[in-house]
């Protein structure tokens, strides 16, 4: 089985719960063979799709505005870009539309963005309609979830989905040479192994 | 039997010893030296420094392999604790407190002291004592060896605790003897047919060594048989990683347990055998008058101990190599155990050794401890691994005159030494330029055959392994020269523009900020003084490395301090991300050396192979960068404007740059396809055409990704002068 390696970079407003969405993704399916990385700025799972292992190497970026900035330094060559809201936040859902718009202008070509509202547990204090948001996603054929990274809800369905829009190998674009190398590493690697 | 207990053949050696360490990892069949050894080298690895605390290593040991153990500080008792890994089924994990009295340090639970956590540890992976299974250990660790040109990363507890990961190929060769088991230094005596006997260091002092001659008695055991048969199965059973996990559990129950269902109905696990010559803790409670009982009378009860207590293990009676005129004059030095010194020297081919010893008589044991160190030595020749082998020839080629490689070498230091920064040249050309000549004389070895004998000889290493061990051995006889020059080179290119300049004076500005005023998370701590010293510390070391690689390693090591020094006072359950974590890495910068810092980065970035920056490493340099960047391009609210378009400019820069090196890494990977093809191997067509494929597509991306950058610079100067709407969605980057 081939592994191919998905950096992710984790967009959005300060205190909206990037890492707290990546921890629960990490640590749920708690995996001894996963090695644990020094913080949660930056952090690794690999998960099986179909016929490939896909690691995710996941960057996390600073959220507060003058950091804004840097975030190009952290997204470039990302194969998929996670922007996450809070949905009692409206203010963080239009910083949201403007990352969407930045990375369509100056993100990888074909990078999957992924949208979620977290803090879907929150609902008394909701501000952003989950129908909003959805038919904001689905204008920008972006994937949705709402999820809860305190109750564990939709934080694997992100991965999955993200996965299942990682295009195939055979067929991929120019999103993703950088990590297709890396797969036909391990595919040589592989047919020495056995020869 | 007598025959096979004098002349053992290499294999029945091998087998013999693992077989009676029956509760050990199969690691113990390696040289004890080469595991004391690599122990102390990956110390970092298994006792990991202060961000680590008993929740961390409970956390990291849940369901791991048995026996999988890390050593942190307990932040409550200030004492080490051992943390185990008991049983990956029910995720058991046990804590043993370590006790310091005076000099020396032992469980607080057993009575057997230690002069040092090293000979604790390798104790209790060689024998459980107290404990309920022996430690394990990673087998890679024997290969570690203080050239290891892979201890440019130094395993950390991941990498030690992962039971698949494999952080250096076999070092070991096939045809290691394992005969220099035979080897004596301040912990261990192993006797070249198996016995092996851990002497205190301690006892040593206060008693001498002159009891070890009692040995001579000890012939019970001569009777014992030597199943060569049983003993291979044991180590069979052994070798095969995936033996099962019940099958250990029979053997954690009691050591003679596993005697027992490994198929020797001779033993009798309710008396086990008692031997009458270097087993401290035996004698001791046979008899009163015995000189040993005196080191235990104070520490080991009278009651016989119960057979999974040994502290010893032995086949066959204590045989010692003859003091051979071959042996080396005894060296005191290794008491210390730095063997690097002797592995540097020696150069001994593997196959030397044995019949050495097989060829030795028996001679009674009445030698000083101190003579037996020349057989540590000896040992440490057959350790030469194929990294390091690698390196020598490495060496060795670009030392040779009119060699073709030590020809490129020479111009290529001659060159890098002549140029200078002007302001036509940018230190960034200049390290653009070393960076592709090291790719070139990467290619250059690949294509020697020279090299492709040793590299042929790694086995398995994917590529991307093989191409850091190169990346490695390259940066010992290229960067090494050139390294203060390039440093020289950033710093007059980066005063020259002002860059340097600009960051210290921001520094100014800037230091007094508390972490909130960066923007830090409340909660979030910032390291104190003496974390502070150990960081700058760390920075020092880390500007000393002519190698981007170990300048990373020692970047995460910073990276960890940081996030400990966060953490630390944290409420139990905080999750730092980074939100928190830059205010804090920039807080720590701005009181540290960021001129250097910047050289630093400069030349990470620069030079290390763009492989390597995807994962942590790249991650956390890319921080460093960020963070530097944040500092030096910081502005006054009313130079807000100017900012963006100049950080946009540097950053089309920086794009520029990973291009160039991409279109050299492409280069490399059709090496390699090539590389298989002529060691003989199948290569899928299929494969290799998505190799080339895929290249062309990269440079495709690459060159997109400047065109964007560019296109992006040109919106950023239309929309200039929109202010309103920059400031609605509050894009300014200031402070006030």
């Amino acid at each position: 089985m081939s592994l191919r390696e998905l950096k992710v970079c984790l967009l959005g407003d300060t205190g909206v719960g990037k890492s707290s969405i990546v921890c629960r993704f990490v640590e749920d399916n708690f995996d001894p063979n996963i090695n644990p990385t020094i913080g949660a700025s930056f952090m690794t799972k690999t998960v099986q799709y179909q016929n490939e292992h896909h690691k995710f190497l996941i960057w996390d970026t600073a959220g507060q505005e003058r950091f804004r900035a840097l975030a190009p330094m952290y997204y470039r060559g990302s194969a998929a870009a996670i922007i996450v809201y809070d949905i009692t936040k409206e203010e963080s859902f239009l910083t949201l539309k403007n990352w969407v718009k930045e990375l369509h202008q100056h993100g990888p070509p074909n990078i999957v963005v992924a949208i979620a509202g977290n803090k879907c547990d929150l609902t008394d204090s909701r501000e952003v309609p989950e129908k909003d948001a959805k038919d904001y996603a689905d204008s920008i054929h972006a994937i949705f979830v709402e999820t809860s990274a305190k109750n564990a809800i939709n934080i694997n369905e992100i991965f999955t989905e993200i996965s299942q829009k990682i295009p195939l190998l055979v067929t991929s674009d120019s999103g993703l040479k950088g990590l297709k190398l890396r797969r036909d590493q391990s595919d040589l690697t592989r047919e020495r192994a056995c020869c | 039997m007598k025959r096979l207990d004098d002349e053992p053949t290499q294999s029945g050696n091998r087998t013999s010893l693992s077989g009676k360490l029956t509760n050990g990892d199969s690691v113990t069949q390696r040289n004890p030296v080469a595991l004391l050894q690599g122990l102390r080298l990956c110390q970092e690895a298994w006792n990991p420094g202060s961000p680590w605390d008993r929740q961390g290593a409970h956390a990291a040991l849940w369901g791991r392999q048995p026996g999988s153990f890390l050593v942190v500080s307990d932040s409550s008792s200030q004492n080490n604790l051992l943390c185990v890994s008991i049983d990956d089924q029910s995720k058991k994990v046990q804590d043993f407190p370590i006790i310091h009295t005076g000099s020396a340090q032992r469980l607080n639970t057993s009575h057997l002291a230690f002069s040092d956590l090293l000979q604790l540890v390798v104790f209790y992976t060689l024998s459980r004592d107290v404990l309920p299974l022996c430690l394990s250990v990673p087998s890679w660790v024997c290969g570690l060896t203080e050239q290891s040109e892979l201890l440019a990363f130094p395993p950390g507890p991941k990498v030690w605790l992962c039971p698949t990961a494999e952080p250096l190929p076999e070092t070991m060769s096939p045809g290691t003897p394992d005969t220099p088991d035979t080897v004596m230094c301040t912990i261990q005596l192993t006797a070249a047919n198996g016995a092996l006997c851990f002497i205190n260091p301690l006892y040593l002092q206060e008693h001498g060594d002159d009891w070890l001659t009692h040995t001579s008695v000890s012939t019970t055991f001569t009777s014992r048989s030597f199943n060569p048969k049983r003993d291979r199965r044991l180590s069979m059973a052994r070798a095969w990683p995936g033996a099962g996990l019940k099958k250990r559990a029979e053997s954690l129950e009691d050591s003679s347990a596993s005697y027992e269902s490994s198929g020797s109905p001779v033993e009798n696990p309710v008396s086990p055998v008692i031997p009458s010559g270097v087993v401290l803790r035996r004698a001791s409670s046979t008899s009163t008058t015995d000189p040993l009982k005196r080191v235990s009378a104070d520490s080991i009860s009278p009651i016989p101990q119960s057979p999974h207590r040994v502290s010893w293990v032995e086949d066959k009676p204590w045989n010692p190599p003859a003091p051979s005129s071959l042996l080396h004059p005894p060296c005191l030095e290794l008491d210390s155990l730095s063997m690097s010194s002797i592995e540097e020297e020696t150069d001994v081919e593997p196959s030397a050794s044995p019949s050495l010893v097989q060829n030795s008589p028996r001679l009674p044991l009445a030698d000083k401890v101190k003579n037996r160190l020349s057989a540590v030595s000896q040992a440490l020749g057959g350790l030469m691994n194929p990294q390091r082998r690698l390196s020598k020839r490495v060496q060795e080629m670009s030392e040779r005159k009119g060699s073709a490689f030590a020809e490129a070498l020479r111009g290529f230091v001659e060159q890098t030494l002549k140029t200078k920064a002007t302001c036509v040249v940018t230190s960034t050309e200049i390290l653009q330029e070393v960076r592709s000549s090291l790719t070139a004389l990467r290619e250059m070895l690949y294509d020697s055959s020279e090299i492709q004998s040793i590299t042929d000889s790694f086995g398995d290493v994917p590529d991307f392994e093989l191409d850091t061990i190169m990346e490695q051995v390259l940066h010992k006889v290229a960067l090494k020269p050139v390294s203060t020059h390039l440093y020289e080179s950033i710093k007059t290119a980066r005063q020259q523009n002002g860059s340097l300049q600009q960051l210290q004076a921001n520094q100014n500005t800037l230091k007094d900020k508390s972490l909130e005023e960066l923007e830090g998370t409340a909660g979030a701590g910032v390291p104190d003084a003496a974390m502070l010293e150990k960081i700058q510390q760390r920075w020092a070391t880390m500007h000393q490395q002519y190698s981007p690689q170990k300048k990373v390693d020692l970047l995460l090591k910073v990276c960890k301090n940081i996030y400990h020094s966060m953490t630390v006072n944290a409420k139990p359950g905080v999750v730092f991300g980074a939100d928190d974590f830059l205010p804090c890495l920039t807080w720590v910068l701005l009181r540290s050396n960021v001129v250097t810092l910047q050289i630093d980065t400069d030349y990470m970035m620069e030079l290390l192979d763009p492989s390597q920056l995807q994962g942590e490493g790249g991650y956390y340099l890319t921080s460093l960068y960020a963070s530097l960047f944040y500092i030096s391009s910081f502005r006054s609210r009313l130079a807000t404007r100017q900012l963006s378009v100049e950080a946009q400019k540097s950053l089309s820069q920086w794009h520029r740059r990973r291009t160039l090196h991409c279109n050299q890494s492409r280069r490399s990977r059709n090496r390699r396809t090539i590389r298989r093809h002529r060691s003989g191997e199948k290569v899928n067509e299929d494969s290799e055409e998505v190799t080339a494929s895929t290249s062309e597509e990269k440079k495709g991306q690459w060159t997109l990704d400047a065109n964007d950058v560019t296109k992006r610079l040109q919106s950023l100067t239309e929309s200039s002068g929109d202010e309103k709407e920059e400031k609605q969605n509050g894009r300014s980057v200031d402070l006030q």
